[in-house]
């Protein structure tokens, strides 16, 4: 049994853990959710005997059965926690791609753990290992035992991982978001996995994640945690039942869920119709520039190679056709005397995106849903097909708030470099330099953005604002169809709502079509009209987001379904 | 092997072309070798027969395939300045010979003092500033810290000391003031061959001492960029002393991009020689390089730069194939 | 609580802006005035130690030798500027393109730069000065030649890196034009690692100069410079140490200096 007792941890004098209590008993499994830093992983690495020099326990203390393991006012006894660490107590890491070493062997760092706690043989060890690997579902557990970090998959790499924590089955098994970087379908497996190991081997685990939702279906008892304190404890049902604080509710909330009522409801069967009359309606501006656009685009679109008639009166409905398209990849370095290596990434595509609604593309990575989307910019010249756009210059916004942001430059110089760009291209679009100003602050405002911002750098913002001056970036020119390319996915899950709910908001106000591609289906079913999935490269199923919801036709679809 | 194959033709093409270019070099320069070999006063008929004696009435590309079918025959020309007697020219070959054992004695002597001490020293360097950094504070960690900063200023400064300069200030601190060697007491390997290597230490310590510093703080950044690694945690979590972590899987991982920077400093000594042996009065290719280069004795020079080129580029290549033997991450599959 | 050698003055960087700054000014001072004439020969004050009246003693002429080295680093201060402008602005050019268009240009700029890299410098320098002969503008030719190729790379490398950057693909998507994409976007951030790798320029073009003109390849009298005095100076170490230890310490002293400034740059990113 652990005992966590009014555990405060400082940095340099900060407290990022306050007052901490939980108890964990063998054979349960304790959820800590939190955002990132509400401290669950301080708490998690101090339990451990891990957390950085800087660390300093403040107040409480940790036991494991009645072994004081940490207290305040004593520095971490190394050697004690040298004999639980790997013997009595493990822990599984997010990062399965880096946090093997990458010049041993597997096998032998597993061992490692036999070596340092144990006292077999060579040969013993060894067929431990080997057996332990065939228990968390590596096969062929002899070629892994030999095999490098580099040549294993992440799933893999995840179970040799689990493998190491759980081979002198320890009391405690401490995850830190095991499953995070891992595609949905493994994220299950291993999942299971867990659960299997904590029924069979009656240890107590701590699992942090950010997900709600996860926790709710793997732990018996959830803690939440804000700003280093635990906010809300109890078990699932309790917490979701009946959220005692504002923060808990503003959590379920938040988390994107096909239980819940989407915001916006719109029926696609009907859109052509009405975007054929939406579209005259549009902003006068808007119309002109699209007028004034169109030549040009048709003229980028001959330099693509792409042979395509741009119809927008009869085709007003759709902005976007994609034909029977297949794109490729350049394999092999880039050298004069190799001979490349041409795969095919993605291929017959075939779909239309409507003019005002929203495209959600799904997927698990590496199955072509970012080589099509930048195909559909031109960032991707070497395809096959036809793209037709019925659009001016589509933008992009892309999922890392952090590169996506020119770091030299004020926001309000990089909501002007759109409209300086298009009016460089076209000279009638050029605007004066007081025009520009009151169009980038208009926009700052559009997104929720004070002035103040106007004048500051991108490394002054948090996630969630860059997030906010790229869409503001993509949507000034009024493009009429942008790309976002897992928007949200790098954000915390309040604010991801918060994102999420401005850009339906500014597509309503802009009539903006929209492709919107994600590995969350439960965030596509918040924010599409219309849903794609995509496996291997082949777009697999297409229909409206209810339907595919509750009659989804492909096997696949249904796993990713019910994985999420 | 396939590798190994493609990366021998690249090694053989680019000395193909640093010949080339080599050779091409000279050609352009202004001034005719004939008078400058003869003075001014010689006799037409004198200098058309040296002009044929040399080659050099022929157009450039057949003087370059003979002189380059000479050199992979072992005919390495001969010299326009030195001569053996009246009558016969020095052959390059004959005024290398001699000189090269001095150098690569030289070279390597200052290879085996930097492999020496860098090494140790780099890893116990990073396990004071871990320390100064590290987990369990207290006394340890503030001698880490004080000597971790010291460390710190002696190495900056001492790669600030050009090698010319540290020769100098080797020969007036050991040798004038210490007394431990006497300056230009050079011995010849061919008569004491110890009291060659005696006297080579000090002109080693010279080129050595800069690129212990450098390789040194290169190997302590390099470990503790890998102490901060995730496998380290994960390794941590096993259990495992900080010995072990170090030792045991912090030092291979920090070692590869150590590999590339020795092969480096490798070349470096190279060039490092030939400005020392001409404070230590060295009789070395360096030395004898420079006074070809003042008196324009092109043939020398020539066949100095592509040897210098040949050592440089086979190191790499060495350092190349070490490389894929330590790291799986690109020998494997 | 801020660190120790963070922040914008942090002790490395005033540091090194002290004794740079210091060393260029003597330098520049050395162009117009030097407290004795360095040319003027006094037997009478042959190999004065260090003292008042001589700061850094006197040479075997009776010469001021603190007026040599103000004269001697007023050349090598000027020759490493114009060898790192001139290939500064080469490697900024050619690395911008290189690196951001790729393509068979950068495969035979690479392949030059790669071979040319691996090279020891002293030794390309020496070729190039054996074609062109000694002299101060040949000095200036043949290091600005042979510092072009780690300038491209450094620059070649962070254009790679930042072409490939969300932010750049999306100044392409709004139709941003490659011109001011390459100097105008991406430029900008490029700059804390060119100005490390210009002091680091900086400093390797002292050493280069200074060791040129210690083996006589270098400038030639009546060019004063710091290398030469070190070989003329060797002859005397036992009579007159001082006469060695001065240029000698002078270099040291401004390649440390740029070294600090350079060290205190790169913690400020």
């Amino acid at each position: 049994m652990i005992t966590i007792e009014n555990l405060s941890v400082a940095f340099d004098g900060t407290e990022v853990v306050k007052h901490v209590s939980l108890q964990l008993e063998d054979g349960e499994i304790l959820g800590v959710v939190g955002e990132s830093g509400s401290g669950k992983s301080v708490t998690a690495l101090t339990l451990m005997g891990l957390a950085p020099a800087a660390a300093q326990v403040t107040s409480g203390r940790i036991l494991y059965d009645d072994v004081v393991l940490q207290e305040a006012g004593r520095p971490c006894d190394k050697a004690l926690y040298e004999k639980y660490q790997g013997a009595r107590m493990s822990m599984v890491f997010q990062e399965p791609m880096t946090s093997l070493n990458p010049t041993k062997r597997v096998g032998g760092q597993v061992e490692e753990v036999l070596k340092l706690h144990t006292k077999l043989a060579k040969e013993e060890s060894r067929s431990r290992v080997l057996e332990t690997f065939a228990a968390v579902g590596l096969h062929d557990a002899e070629k892994v035992y030999a095999s490098y970090p580099h040549q294993l998959s992440g799933g893999m790499r995840q179970r040799v991982m689990i493998a190491m924590a759980v081979i002198l089955h320890p009391g405690l098994i401490v995850a830190d978001e095991p499953t995070t970087a891992l595609d949905v379908t493994i994220q299950n497996q291993i999942i299971a996995l867990l659960q299997e190991i904590n029924q069979k081997q009656k240890n107590a685990m701590l699992f942090i994640t950010h997900d709600l939702n996860l926790a709710k279906r793997l732990c018996q008892k959830i803690a939440v945690m804000k700003d280093g304190c635990v906010v809300e404890y109890g078990t699932g049902e309790e917490i979701f039942g009946n959220p005692r604080q504002a923060y808990t509710k503003e959590l379920i909330e938040a988390v994107p869920s096909r239980l819940k009522k989407r915001r916006i409801l719109k029926a696609p069967s009907n859109m052509a119709d009405e975007m054929n009359v939406g579209i005259p309606k549009a902003p006068s501006n808007m119309a002109d520039e699209m007028n004034a656009g169109m030549p040009k685009a048709s003229v980028n679109m001959a330099k693509r190679k792409i042979t395509g008639t741009l119809h927008s009166a009869e085709q007003g409905s759709s902005i976007l056709q994609v034909r029977n398209l297949s794109v490729f990849y350049q394999e092999g370095s880039n050298s004069l005397f190799s001979r490349n290596k041409k795969r095919c990434v993605v291929s017959g595509a075939e779909f239309d995106i409507y003019s005002g609604e929203s495209l959600g593309l799904v997927g698990e990575s590496g199955c072509g849903k970012t080589s099509l989307s930048k195909a559909i910019l031109g960032m991707n010249r070497d395809i096959q097909g036809n793209i037709i756009h019925h659009s001016l210059r589509p933008q992009m916004i892309f999922q890392d708030p952090y590169s996506s942001l020119n770091p030299a430059k004020t926001i309000g110089w990089l909501l002007q470099e759109p409209l300086r760009a298009a009016g460089a291209l076209d000279k009638s679009l050029a605007m004066t330099k007081a025009d520009m100003e009151t169009a980038a602050y208009d926009m700052l405002r559009r997104v929720g953005m004070g002035e103040k911002y106007f004048h500051r750098k991108p490394s002054q913002l948090s996630g969630g604002q860059r997030q906010r001056v790229s869409i503001a970036q993509a949507l000034i020119t009024n493009p009429g169809f942008i790309v976002a390319d897992e928007p949200v996915s790098a954000l915390d899950v309040t604010i991801q709502a918060q994102i999420m709910e401005l850009l339906q908001q500014l597509q309503q106000e802009m009539k903006l079509s929209c492709l919107f591609i994600s590995h969350d289906i439960n965030v596509v079913y918040q924010m599409c009209d219309r849903i794609m999935i995509m496996k291997e490269g082949r777009i697999i199923e297409i229909g409206e987001t209810e339907e595919i919801f509750h009659h989804p036709r492909e096997e696949y679809t249904q796993l990713l379904l019910c994985n999420s | 092997m396939k590798y190994f194959g493609k990366k021998l033709i690249t090694l053989i093409m680019t000395l193909f072309l640093v010949s080339v270019a080599a050779f091409l070099a000279f050609q352009v320069i202004p001034g005719d070798v004939v008078t400058s070999i003869l003075g001014t006063e010689a006799t037409p008929e004198r200098e058309e027969q040296l002009r044929e004696e040399l080659g050099l009435n022929d157009p450039p590309a057949v003087r370059y395939f003979h002189w380059i079918t000479g050199v992979l025959q072992g005919d390495l020309g001969v010299s326009y300045r030195y001569s053996k007697n009246m009558n016969e020219m020095m052959p390059v070959a004959e005024l290398i010979g001699d000189k090269l054992p001095v150098t690569l004695w030289l070279a390597a002597v200052s290879l085996v003092f930097i492999v020496a001490v860098s090494i140790p020293l780099g890893v116990l360097w990073a396990g004071l500033s871990d320390a100064a950094h590290g987990r369990r504070g207290g006394m340890l960690a503030r001698v880490g810290h004080i000597l971790d900063a010291a460390l710190g200023v002696v190495t900056q400064a001492t790669m600030a000391v050009p090698s010319f300069f540290l020769g100098i200030l080797v020969t007036y601190l050991l040798g004038i003031v210490l007394g431990l060697f006497a300056p230009g007491g050079y011995v010849s390997y061919q008569e004491n061959f110890a009291g060659f290597l005696v006297y080579l230490i000090f002109p080693a310590l010279s080129i050595a001492i800069p690129k212990i510093a450098m390789t040194s703080r290169f190997l302590r950044n390099s470990m503790l960029t890998e102490l901060s690694a995730d496998y380290v945690r994960t390794a941590y979590s096993k259990g495992t002393s900080k010995r072990r972590v170090m030792y045991g899987h912090v030092l291979r991982n920090a070692m590869m991009p150590v590999v590339t920077f020795l092969g480096m400093i490798v070349a470096e000594i190279v060039a490092g020689s030939i400005v020392v042996e001409q404070v230590f009065g060295l009789p070395g290719i360096g030395r004898l390089l420079i006074s070809s280069i003042s008196t324009r004795d092109f043939p020398v020079v020539e066949i100095l730069i592509l040897y210098i080129t040949f050592v440089v580029i086979f190191v790499y290549f060495l350092v190349d194939i070490l490389y894929r033997v330590i790291d799986p991450r690109i020998s494997g599959t | 609580m801020k660190q120790s050698g963070s922040g914008k003055w942090n002790k490395y960087f005033v540091a090194g802006l002290f004794m740079t700054g210091l060393a260029v000014l003597l330098g520049i001072v050395g162009f117009f005035w030097t407290p004795y004439s360095t040319t003027e020969m006094s037997a009478a004050e042959k190999f004065a130690a260090p003292s008042m009246q001589h700061l850094f003693g006197t040479d075997n002429f009776g010469r001021d030798i603190f007026s040599r080295v103000m004269q001697g680093l007023g050349t090598t201060i000027s020759i490493s500027s114009l060898v790192v402008l001139c290939s500064g602005s080469v490697g900024i050019l050619l690395g911008a393109v290189t690196g951001y268009f790729g393509g068979l240009l950068d495969e035979v700029v690479m392949r030059i730069t790669d071979a040319l890299n691996g090279f020891p410098s002293i030794l390309l320098t020496l070729v190039i000065i054996s074609v062109l002969g000694s002299g101060r503008q040949n000095v200036i030719i043949s290091l600005g030649l042979v510092f072009v190729p780690s300038f491209v790379r450094i620059v070649r490398s962070e254009f790679i890196r930042l072409r490939d950057m969300d932010y750049i693909k999306r100044a392409r998507l709004m139709g941003v034009g490659k011109l001011r994409i390459l100097f105008v976007h991406i430029l900008p951030n490029i700059f804390s690692v060119f100005w490390v790798s210009v002091m680091i320029g900086f400093n390797n073009a002292i050493l280069a100069e200074s060791g040129m003109s210690y083996l006589g390849i270098g400038v030639q009298p009546p060019d004063a410079s710091l290398g030469k005095m070190l070989s003329d100076a060797q002859g005397y170490l036992q009579s007159a140490p001082w006469y060695a230890l001065a240029p000698g310490l002078t270099i040291v002293w401004v390649v440390l200096g740029f070294s600090l400034f350079s060290e205190g740059i790169r913690r400020n990113q």
